[in-house]
């Protein structure tokens, strides 16, 4: 276990399952999946294509995020905010001063508003509606956003990384401060459901028409979610001055890249593997060390056979019991890390493995088989925490107990 | 496990020519924006064919990102980070245009994988068999100086021989008459060489890409030390001649020990005033600009960067862009100080 390992102080999160992190704990335990027919986002694959929506409007979500003056709020910059506040109220941290960071992770950013306004964009005299949202287009605006509405005038940053996103977000956030550059950091992202991330994945074919199966032999593909997701990063010294209790500790964390193919991995799983273990390396462990594995598992035929496949031979045929949580919360995409570094915490703090719903036979490309049911009662110590992103950017968190 | 970060390479592409030069060529006056950058002959980097079905942003990153290895002598970097504040807007409107007019009929999916924001750091990737880190910041004005913190981290604290950091910014046209109505460029300029005079709000617009070798051995009187990296956001610029001065003097340096100031005024005649502070900062030093030659775009600094270099291994500006002081000069401790609309500040310090 490494010396310098940063304390994770608080936590946030909006999701298909749950807001705030109780509620999505209790849902993991509960076996309550938020994947169901979309019923918020306007589009011609309702009905067709299962989503996991956070089951709010925009004016509920903004509610709850309260922020000062409500114009410009995108979708995905509300579920950020929220999960924000969320996170630095637990921590008890006032984000106000010059060394500590905001570093967020998005897809799409604010993508959500502009595309139903798009066309009108291009008007001479644009409405009130184009002035209020065009500057929401990149995706860099949701954290300026939020870090504005904090009073933060520190390091603040975007990563975008496709679905490995806000896992890198929390990765750079742990390096900044190891490396004394900052003293506490809010990390994690957001993305919310968006007709042009649907049409994209779907043009792909890897939209499962039904709830998806993570790790089953039979499954056919991911279904998309939504959510915003961040943690309260600090040094051991900045959480000890302010009488912050650690959650949990970054322990361990790497990104590869397999340089393989524009968007699938590997199929050897090579890349998976390498991240996995370089993430092992770097906080000081074995695979043997690892009690709890909270996997990418989006339900792809390429994904799942090659992170199976990637984790059979890192631990050796001994795979520690895993999990794919996307089969309760969809893939989140750009939130997808920070949501699963929460639940790598939570399984810690609760002693539990989440189960991975709907699983019914066994992958034929790895002898590997998921966590079928929720149970607590177990002792874990160090969780692994893989998102494997578009190109194969894969990125391994290691989140142990304090 | 500190170490000296060198730039030990570098290339740039953009509305000015310098591709494969350590200095511009010469300098080309616009009448018109946005400036739109110049395409050299890309045939020894990119494939031809492959590069015509790429987009503009992804072509020209490849080009530069694969020149400045080979000007370094590095054939496979162990990282590669992108900076860029759209990432492919070019590909992103194709698919919107897909999804949006066909309401949502069988959009192409070629489009939608080229629109996702690292495909150009993970072009690079493949194109080197680079398979360590890779990474994309997408953060408006601090795209690029964020893809340079980490970098600089990686090599100066991290234990990295070398990465590959780079920004890159293609500004399409429906993004240019879109964005008008957030009043962010001018609607028209006489010169971008007399930008500088404008009495209206609202930027030079260009685009343009610059990628840079760190690594943590220098190669000869062409290497450019970078001693420090710092970005901020601030919801104004209150407290910004104060965090200079700490940037300075937390490199143990004082004022006067900065012989050459690079700031990145882009004609808007508000926010320019914003870089005036820091300039009396240092009135021993030459103060010069940049976007007059690239224009404004996210990430614009990363050509800022490209000159400051430039101005550093040749010992030479353009006098176009001299504020004050001598264009040429022995430039041995130089600032590069930029702001995207008063919120997003950078500022890198070299030696030599």
């Amino acid at each position: 276990m490494r010396q310098d390992a940063v304390h994770v102080t608080g936590m946030g999160m909006v999701t298909a399952i749950g807001v705030g992190v109780e509620a999505n704990l209790a849902s993991l335990l509960a076996e309550r999946t938020g994947i169901g027919p979309i019923t918020r986002l306007v589009t011609r694959h309702r009905g067709k294509i299962p989503a996991a929506e956070v089951r709010m409007g925009d004016m509920e979500l903004s509610a709850i995020a309260a922020p000062a003056d409500t114009r410009g709020w995108t979708r995905a910059a509300l579920l950020g905010l929220a999960a924000v506040r969320e996170a630095t109220l637990q921590a008890g941290l006032d984000p106000r001063g010059p060394r500590i960071g905001l570093i967020s992770a998005t897809t799409a950013g604010g993508i959500d508003k502009s595309e139903g306004i798009y066309d009108r964009f291009f008007d001479n005299a644009p409405s009130d509606e184009v002035l209020e949202y065009i500057g929401t287009h990149d995706p860099g605006e949701h954290a300026e956003r939020i870090a504005h509405e904090l009073g933060m005038s520190s390091v603040v940053t975007t990563v975008s990384t496709a679905c490995s996103s806000s896992a890198n977000a929390i990765g750079f956030a742990a390096r900044l401060i190891r490396a004394g550059l900052l003293d506490a950091a809010i990390a994690g992202g957001t993305d919310a459901l968006n007709k042009f991330t649907l049409n994209g994945f779907n043009s792909l074919m890897i939209l499962d028409p039904q709830a998806c199966r993570p790790f089953d032999g039979t499954r056919a593909g991911l279904n998309l979610g939504e959510a915003g997701a961040y943690v309260v990063l600090e040094s051991a010294t900045h959480a000890r001055r302010r009488g912050a209790a650690p959650l949990a500790l970054v322990n361990g964390f790497a990104n590869t890249n397999e340089a393989y193919h524009a968007t699938a991995s590997s199929p050897d799983g090579e890349g998976a593997r390498k991240a996995m273990d370089r993430a092992l390396a770097s906080a000081g462990l074995r695979p043997q060390d690892i009690s709890h594995v909270n996997t990418h598992g989006t339900g792809t035929l390429n994904n799942d056979a090659s992170e199976g496949l990637a984790m059979h031979r890192l631990f050796e045929g001994k795979v520690p019991p895993f999990t794919s949580t996307k089969s309760f919360t969809g893939h989140t995409l750009g939130a997808a890390g920070a949501v699963e570094a929460i639940y790598a915490v939570l399984a810690i703090r609760a002693g539990a493995h989440f189960a991975t719903l709907r699983h019914g036979s066994v992958l034929a490309e790895a002898p590997v088989v998921p966590v079928l049911r929720s149970s607590s009662g177990h002792a874990i110590t160090h969780v692994l925490s893989n998102s494997f992103g578009f190109g194969g950017n894969n990125t391994s968190l290691i989140l142990s107990a304090p | 496990m500190k170490a000296d970060v060198h730039i030990v390479g570098a290339s740039m592409i953009g509305p000015q020519p310098g591709f494969g030069r350590d200095a511009l060529e010469r300098v080309v006056a616009y009448d018109t924006h946005p400036m739109k950058a110049m395409e050299p002959d890309l045939s020894g980097y990119v494939d031809p064919m492959r590069g015509r079905r790429m987009a503009k942003v992804a072509r020209i990153s490849l080009g530069c990102g694969l020149q400045a290895l080979e000007r370094a002598g590095v054939a496979r970097p162990e990282a590669i980070i992108v900076g860029t504040g759209l990432g492919c807007m070019e590909s992103t409107e194709r698919f919107f245009a897909s999804v949006l007019q066909q309401d949502e009929e069988a959009p192409s999916p070629v489009a939608f994988i080229q629109s996702t924001h690292n495909n150009v750091a993970g072009q690079l990737a493949l194109a080197v068999k680079c398979t360590g880190y890779n990474f994309t910041y997408l953060h408006r004005g601090l795209s690029f100086t964020s893809a340079l913190l980490d970098a600089w981290l990686q090599v100066g604290r991290e234990g990295a021989r070398n990465v590959l950091a780079g920004g890159a910014e293609v500004i399409t046209d429906d993004y240019f008459i879109t964005q008008r109505h957030t009043g962010i460029w001018k609607p028209a300029i006489k010169s971008n060489l007399s930008v500088l005079n404008s009495t209206d709000t609202g930027a030079l617009c260009g685009e343009g890409a610059a990628f840079f070798v760190l690594d943590n051995v220098p190669r000869g009187k062409d290497s450019v030390r970078i001693r420090d990296v710092d970005i901020s956001w601030r919801g104004d610029a209150k407290g910004i001649v104060p965090h200079v001065k700490d940037f300075i003097r937390r490199n143990g340096l004082a004022p006067g020990d900065i012989d050459l100031v690079m700031l990145g005024p882009n004609g808007d005649a508000v926010q320019d005033r914003g870089y005036d502070p820091t300039a009396a900062l240092l009135p021993q030093a030459t103060v010069a600009t940049f976007k007059p030659l690239c224009g404004e775009y996210y990430a614009a600094n990363a050509f800022g960067l490209w000159l400051c270099r430039s101005a550093m291994v040749t010992g030479g500006l353009p006098p176009e862009v001299v504020l004050h002081g001598s264009a040429r000069g022995d430039f041995r401790r130089v600032l590069l100080y930029d702001h995207y609309q008063l919120k997003d500040h950078s500022l890198v310090l070299l030696e030599r």
